[in-house]
């Protein structure tokens, strides 16, 4: 190994004497398309190396190149442009539309390469496609852009993070998020709510192992890679303003839901609730009060975006500050956000010196009621809005005290109202996104950097439930007054280092790069806060001290709580990366990759994770000139990732610093029998816990056929998860009582019954396609443009080995395994029908038998369906004319069944006379009305239907999920008026869905707690904007 | 491996930071397992761990849903109904007997634990008294828990060959999965334990923590289950000399937590403990405030009551009695002809009143042995020895001895024409006097048929899912072994109950 070195030394000593001579110096210039108008986002590249950079908004750019060098100009839709590096230091150039897509540079781990010489399955997705989108959240954009790459949105909350999943769901239990990776910066999808996603310049989603290896232990997910805007050198100031508001609305549902005069009928049919004994009459009266309508609204969004960027001859910056604020659809929710992004980088005067700044600090405040999803009439909006009887009135309402007797469920949207007066749940985050790289070439083509990144999270979030509220009131406990405040802070910080020597040399048609990296990451946590017991409500203000009440001698109603909590997490890495390529037509990448993470103990900790990867560019052979092919490039990759993130919880302390120790044995401290202090067991330790590995196979094929006009790749692959983390179920003999287990959660009971280990294996296997075709393409940039897009994926899943030894883990309808089986897959006893005779309902036993009586044990049989898809993606078109242009992009899922529980309980009889019922019900069985879905309203076994697949239903969907229409002031119009760029556009987004789903949306679900309903649907969008340049 | 360590030698020295820095992490506040137990203050805080896991009130729930205590309350969201056990749906996924299997295990586990760390410490002289005290019951606590599986999951207390749980008198690890024990083995430890706990406990009675009278109530509730009735006398009649029954006045202020009146040990709750919750209203898993087993907020008619004092346990009650006042809540809304009214959901409303909290609403001690269970204890086992009738030493006359101070009047002596109508009586007798205490299934289970009495619901509280009446042979009045320990112990397999499989 140092007899290698050596020789590398030595041959690169060599090298820098051959070429000290070269003149190396900064050239910069102007791209501009074929009639003159500048080009942003050209890709600047020096041949044969991986440096290149991009033009900014005029076109402008700036690179390091010797003389004799050639740049080359690529741009998606346009003819890459070569030129030589001459005497002068100005190279400018003009693209001629037709693209040349692999010429593109790519983002990859720890640097660049170009979309020719890339040996990896990645995709990417410009600035264009995010950019004034009418999401709060940028990666929610992302949803149905990239083959494989699966985003569901988990609720309407604006500024939420969606479910990422790339190619399947790559864990059972650990954390099953992709890592993200913004400016340098690894992070989570907690990092989105605050950042702008106007100031994204890229973002690169890697697939495969050969493009995720290099990220070992964090990569068993795939990875998308966000960088930031910069500016360009030698430039003037240009300005840049975006104005955007748009109107945000609830989407339609297909549940029937009845009158007044049909709920307050039935109710009198069945002698229950308001309805019962009113006459004719009295019924005629009453009113119908729209809760969807009371609880929802048109969220109105205003967005600002103002940038500056300029640039001298060795210091260019790119600054921008932004202002957005949405409304939710459902009333007390919201998100505001301010943000500043400054980027600055420069050189030395002989560029061997590199240096860039990125700091972004983000400031966020958002309104987010708790309980939705939850079944709590007095906590969830959203099931006040669903299910609140129609004959109620807000009128109603006097005030909380008025609630309490007598205390009646059918006066839920009351005490909603009542929550919405009272109840507040604010949470402001400052984020501060830093990262500082510097690069020396100490010899040519020899050059040593370090990134230095951290990111500071402070998240404060402030609760209170006010003293004359409903649930104050109700809940009070003996407090008089009542009322609480619950005030949560923490902080997160992480800092990352890479240290890296990078080589790369040409000889003849080979080209080498080779780097060694070591990263350091190092991340703290930090939670503190109360529960302060009691308001005073003279003086009683949200966030003020005033109104709280001491604790008394005569009793423990007022004893606040107090809660803190630290935690410490680190990983420490080495890792090598070779690139080889000869002549632009075989390509070859080796990584490996040292990995130690501090969860797992001293014997356990390193990890070890490699892929090989090649391609061979078959439309660059001589053979193919003539085939039609334009490009042609055939690409494999094998290689393996870990995944060192056992817990999938995104909420504090969050996926860095949960299961921080499971490794050992350990016993706690604190309240015991009649809250004294005591000793206790706290967690059963396996110290033979360690990482679970991926395995990934990929093969592709990237092409482009008829002049350019059919782009596209498709890929397969067979991802491999062994060593799950999987809780084996281990006797009560060993059970751990744990009192902190949280009250909502799935697993009710408040013990320890599972060990976490490694065992089991689950395989994703599928095949993402991309397509692009130019239906239409005008060599006139005014003339008619017209392209089609199709991105999908197909994905299945396995589970391959089960650590019991009849291969099958049997629990809840959504949490039993078995091999060979889905993930999640349900597992329940089967609903048949309407017994015709009777109105009862019939199941089938688990041999196919009908019967009234299942057994709601023994007859449970899986079911081979799940929440996740087996098809999904997006389609859709651009087209362009003269300065008018048009965007639309659907989504589409097959394969996707999820229970509907708000139809349950609107179909559910027993729930009349407290809730809102679908007119369904007046369908039901009747002795003469015998031919029905909807069983008999007395039917003896209607419970048994609820956890039956009664309610399970199909949503999938097709969804025009974003439209864009436009216009873009031609140059002539614009001479003479200060402005360089004027557009203005209109946005929809989920304008219209066609599905079998019933209700609002049928998107949303909650991954982790997929049984749920009454959850926040996501909006209809509508948007309108314009762009200034100055 | 030396090149390894000099390629990371090298790598360290290029990074600003050491590597293991990042690595080498331990975490703030953590307490390994040689440190728990080093002294007896260590040992006394670790028993109080113990009692902390020891929780009755998901058998008052199972208990009452599962048989004719109560009744869906007008407030009622869906609580025992579905998959609940109000329709007597028990099976091995039911949450009932995962909680019961799980925390006695549980207890066992860190009771052992206790005993384990007590054996590595020499107490000094002044030490050792409390020292035996803990240790004393730790030992006690060990039967008892032992004894609360026997009752839930083995099939006939009498007979020594059926199967109990797990036999637990050592420190388990992870990788253990043994099979069921029998009673006679269990039962041998659960004796042994409570002779080496009778001699070592310091306290002869304490109301809220394990004494020399906690030892023989416990002596006295397994002699009766396992029907050994001349040792049940033996210990009943050592407490009943001791205790008076509580006068009505007393008895009132027993279930206010006012009055320890009769009390041998109760579970105290206080604001703050980990049993300070609402808990999952409804569910087999009923851990929390015991009063929330039944309504929401309060144990009133507008604490939103979803579960209400089944009709068919109120017709038997006589207002006279102290215990209507104790069981019935004042607040409550009584139809006087609720078989014929418009909405009986809704005009009769029938408020569990045993559970109306001391420190905050629905907050109360869990009762394990009061003096009445003495009492009818000796009244079972005079019955079983044939002394039915008679003004003294009968079961007769210890049941008018319970009404009489129930009522403040003397009542009637009863008169039992044979020996079932004695024991069926007996078992009307304790559905009144632990309504709501967790006696009810297990009483049923092992006098059901000797008193010919069975789970009986008014025909109006079943009109919801029909299960109204379920015979004491039924297999459900064993618990099934839960899915929990199935999934995990291979060698328990084969040792379902009967009637799971």
């Amino acid at each position: 190994m140092r007899t290698k070195f050596s020789g590398i030394l030595t041959l690169f000593l060599a090298f820098v004497v051959q070429l000290t001579f070269a003149q190396e110096k900064t050239v910069s210039g102007t791209v501009t398309d074929d009639k003159g108008l500048p080009l942003p986002g050209v890709n600047v590249l020096i041949k044969n190396t991986s440096q290149g950079t991009q033009t900014d908004f005029d076109g402008n750019y700036t690179i390091n190149a010797n003389r004799g060098a050639v740049i080359t100009f690529s741009y998606v839709g346009f003819e890459t442009v070569e030129k030589i590096v001459g005497d002068g230091n100005t190279v400018n150039a003009q693209l001629i539309p037709a693209a040349a897509e692999l010429e593109e540079v790519i983002i990859q781990a720890y640097g660049t390469t170009t979309r020719a010489t890339s040996n990896i399955s990645v995709s990417v997705v410009s600035s264009d496609d995010i950019v004034n989108r009418p999401n709060a959240n940028a990666i929610q954009t992302l949803s149905g852009q990239v083959a494989g790459l699966n985003i569901t949105a988990a609720t309407g909350q604006p500024g939420a993070p969606p479910t990422v999943r790339i190619r399947g769901v790559g864990s059972i239990n650990g954390d099953v998020d992709p890592l993200y990776v913004i400016d340098g910066i690894p992070t989570d999808a907690n990092a989105f709510r605050s950042l702008n996603p106007n100031n994204i310049a890229s973002v690169s989603v890697l697939k495969d192992a050969g493009g995720t290896a290099i990220y070992g232990n964090r990569g068993a997910n795939g990875v998308i890679i966000i960088t930031t805007n910069k500016g360009s050198f030698n430039s003037a100031l240009k300005m840049n303003y975006t104005g955007i508001v748009q109107f945000s609305n609830l989407q339609e549902n297909d549940y029937d839901l009845m009158s007044s005069q049909e709920q307050l009928t039935i109710e009198r049919d069945l002698n229950r609730g308001r309805g019962a004994g009113l006459s004719d009459a009295e019924i005629a009266q009453a009113g119908t009060t729209d809760w969807f309508d009371y609880f929802f609204r048109t969220g109105v969004t205003q967005s600002h975006n103002l940038s500056l960027s300029s640039g001298s001859e060795n210091v260019r910056q790119f600054s921008s500050i932004a202002y957005f604020d949405q409304e939710g659809i459902l009333d007390n929710s919201d998100l505001k956000r301010f943000n500043i992004q400054s980027n600055i980088d420069g050189k030395s005067e002989n560029d061997r010196f590199n240096y860039g700044l990125n700091l972004g600090v983000n400031f966020s405040r958002s309104n987010e009621p708790n309980g939705i999803g939850g079944t709590g009439i007095n906590r969830n909006f959203v099931l006040g809005a669903y299910q609140s009887v129609p004959y109620i009135s807000p009128n109603d309402y006097i005030d909380g005290a008025a609630l309490l007797s007598p205390l009646s469920f059918a006066n839920t949207p009351l005490f909603l109202i009542d929550l919405q007066e009272t109840f507040s749940r604010v949470e402001d985050e400052i984020q501060i996104l830093g990262s500082f790289n510097a690069s020396y070439e100490i010899v040519d083509g020899l050059t040593a950097k370090v990134d230095l990144t951290a990111e500071l999270r402070d998240e404060k979030r402030v609760t209170v439930e006010g003293p004359t509220s409903f649930n104050a009131l109700l809940f009070a406990q003996g407090k008089d007054p009542s009322g609480t405040i619950t005030q949560n802070s923490n902080r997160q910080f992480s800092f990352n280092q890479v240290t890296s020597l990078n080589y790369n040399k040409t000889f003849g048609k080979n080209t080498f790069d080779i780097g060694v990296f070591t990263e350091y990451f190092k991340a703290h946590y930090e939670n503190f806060g109360f529960t302060q017991e009691g308001l005073t409500p003279s003086t009683f203000s949200p966030r003020d001290g005033a109104g709280f009440i001491p604790d008394n001698p005569d009793n423990d109603f007022y004893v606040d709580t107090v809660f803190a909590d630290a935690l410490n997490a680190g990983l420490f890495s080495y890792f090598s990366r070779v690139d080889y390529d000869y002549d632009t037509r075989f390509g070859f990448t080796g990584t490996i990759r040292r990995d130690a993470s501090y969860r797992f103990s001293d014997t356990n900790r390193w990890g070890t994770f490699y892929s090989v990867s090649g391609r061979w560019n078959i439309g660059n052979e001589d053979f193919m000139a003539n085939s039609g092919f334009d490009a042609l490039k055939l690409r494999a990759s094998y290689g393996t990732t870990g995944n060192q993130r056992i817990s999938s919880n995104l909420l504090i302390p969050g996926i860095y610093f949960d299961a921080a120790d499971l490794p050992r044995d350990l016993y706690g401290t604190g309240g015991g029998y009649g809250a004294l202090n005591s000793t206790f067991q706290t967690q059963i330790g396996n110290p033979t816990l360690e990482w679970e590995t991926t395995t990934q196979l990929n093969v592709g094929l990237d092409f482009e056929v008829f002049q350019r006009k059919l782009r596209g790749s498709v890929d397969y692959y067979r991802k491999t998860t062994s060593d799950l983390f999987l809780g084996t179920p281990i006797s009560a003999l060993t059970a751990v009582f744990d009192p902190n287990e949280t009250l909502n959660s799935v697993n009710e009971q408040r013990f320890i019954t599972d060990l976490n280990t490694n065992t089991g294996e689950f395989r994703n296997s599928g095949v993402d396609l991309s397509l692009s075709y130019d239906v239409l393409r005008s060599s006139d940039p005014e003339g008619f443009n017209f392209t089609l897009d199709f991105v999908g994926n197909y994905n299945k899943q396995e589970i391959i080995d089960l650590p019991t030894e009849d291969g099958q883990i049997l629990q809840g309808i959504s949490t039993s395994l078995r091999e060979g089986g889905l993930l999640g897959e349900y597992f329940t006893y089967r609903y048949a029908g309407v017994n015709q005779d009777n109105g009862n309902l019939l199941f089938f036993t688990a041999d196919g038998e009908l019967t009234e009586t299942p057994d709601v044990d023994n007859d449970r049989v899986f079911l081979d369906k799940n929440i996740y898809p087996d098809f999904e993606g997006g389609f859709g078109f651009k087209v362009s004319y003269k300065g008018f242009f048009a965007t639309t992009q659907f989504r589409y899922v097959i394969g996707v069944d999820r229970f509907d529980f708000d139809l349950q309980g609107f179909q559910d009889p027993t729930a009349i006379g407290q809730f809102r019922s679908s007119v369904d019900l007046l369908n039901a069985w009747t002795p003469d009305n015998t031919n029905t879905d909807i069983p008999s309203l007395t039917a003896s076994n209607l419970a048994l239907g609820v956890n039956s697949d009664r309610y399970l239903t199909s949503s999938d969907f097709v969804r025009l999920r974003f439209a864009q229409i436009g216009y873009q002031f031609p140059e002539k119009y614009l001479q003479g008026t200060g402005f360089s760029n004027v557009r203005i556009f209109a946005n929809g987004e989920n304008l219209f869905t066609i599905t079998d789903w019933r209700g609002f949306d049928a998107e949303v679900f909650n991954v982790n707690g997929q049984l749920q309903s009454n959850l926040y649907p996501t909006p209809r969008i509508i948007s309108i904007g314009f762009e200034l340049g100055f | 491996m030396k090149i390894k360590n000099i390629i990371s030698v090298f790598i360290c020295a290029i990074a600003l930071w050491s590597c293991n820095d990042a690595i080498d992490i331990e975490q703030p506040g953590r307490l390994g397992p040689e440190q728990a137990f080093q002294n007896v203050e260590d040992l006394n805080s670790g028993i109080l761990g113990v009692y902390n896991i020891y929780d009755t009130s998901p058998e008052v729930q199972f208990n009452a849903v599962f048989t004719d205590e109560l009744s869906i309350g007008f407030d009622n969201g869906g609580q025992g109904l579905g998959n609940g056990e109000y329709g007597f749906l028990l099976n091995a996924a039911s949450s009932a007997p995962a909680q019961q299997w799980l925390t006695y295990h549980a207890a066992l586990n860190a009771v052992n634990r206790v005993i384990e760390g007590a054996s590595f410490i020499t107490p000094d002289a002044d030490e050792q008294s409390r020292y035996n005290n803990i240790l004393g019951q730790a030992y006690a606590l060990r039967a008892f828990a032992h004894f609360q599986i026997i009752t839930y999951f083995s099939t006939d207390y009498t007979d020594d060959n059926a199967l109990a749980g797990f036999l637990v008198d050592f420190v388990p690890t992870a990788d253990q999965f043994l099979p069921r024990s029998t009673n006679g083995e269990v039962f041998t430890l659960i004796n042994e334990d409570l002779t080496t706990a009778a001699n070592l406990l310091t306290d002869e009675d304490n109301a809220t923590f394990v004494s020399q009278d906690f030892v023989t109530a416990l002596n006295a509730r397994i002699a009766a289950y396992r029907q050994q009735y001349a040792q049940a006398i033996t210990a009943a009649d050592e407490l009943l000399a001791k205790y008076d029954l509580p006068t009505r006045d007393e008895y009132i202020d027993v279930f206010l937590d006012a009055s320890n009146a009769g009390i041998i040990f109760k579970l105290e709750r206080t604001i703050g403990d980990d049993h300070d919750r609402q808990a999952q209203t409804g569910s087999g898993f009923g851990a929390g405030w015991v009063g929330a087993n039944f309504a929401f907020v309060d144990g009133t008619i507008d604490g939103s009551p979803y579960f209400e004092i089944g009709r068919s346990l109120f017709n038997e009650i006589d207002p006279a009695d102290v215990r209507y006042d104790v069981l019935v809540n004042e607040t409550s809304l009584i139809s006087p002809n609720y078989q014929t009214t418009a909405d009986f959901r809704r005009d009769d409303i029938l408020v569990v009143g045993k559970y109306p909290g001391n420190e905050k609403p629905l907050l109360n001690d869990l009762k394990i042995f009061r003096i009445a269970e003495m009492l009818l204890i000796k009244a079972e086992a005079l019955a079983a020895q044939g002394n039915i009738n008679g003004a003294a030493n009968s079961t007769a006359a210890l049941i008018k001895e319970l009404r009489d101070a129930r009522f403040g009047s003397p009542q009637p002596l009863p008169v039992y024409t044979d020996q079932q109508e004695a024991f069926g009586d007996i078992l009307d007798e304790r559905r009144i006097e632990f309504a709501f205490e967790g006696h009810r299934w297990k009483d049923l289970k092992r006098l059901g048929v000797r008193g010919n009495r069975r789970i009986e619901r008014d025909p109006l509280d079943c009109e919801v899912n029909d299960a109204c009446i379920l015979e004491p042979t039924d297999f459900r009045f064993t618990m099934p072994i839960p899915l929990t320990e199935l999934n995990a112990n291979p060698n328990i397999r084969d040792q379902q109950n009967p009637g799971y499989n």
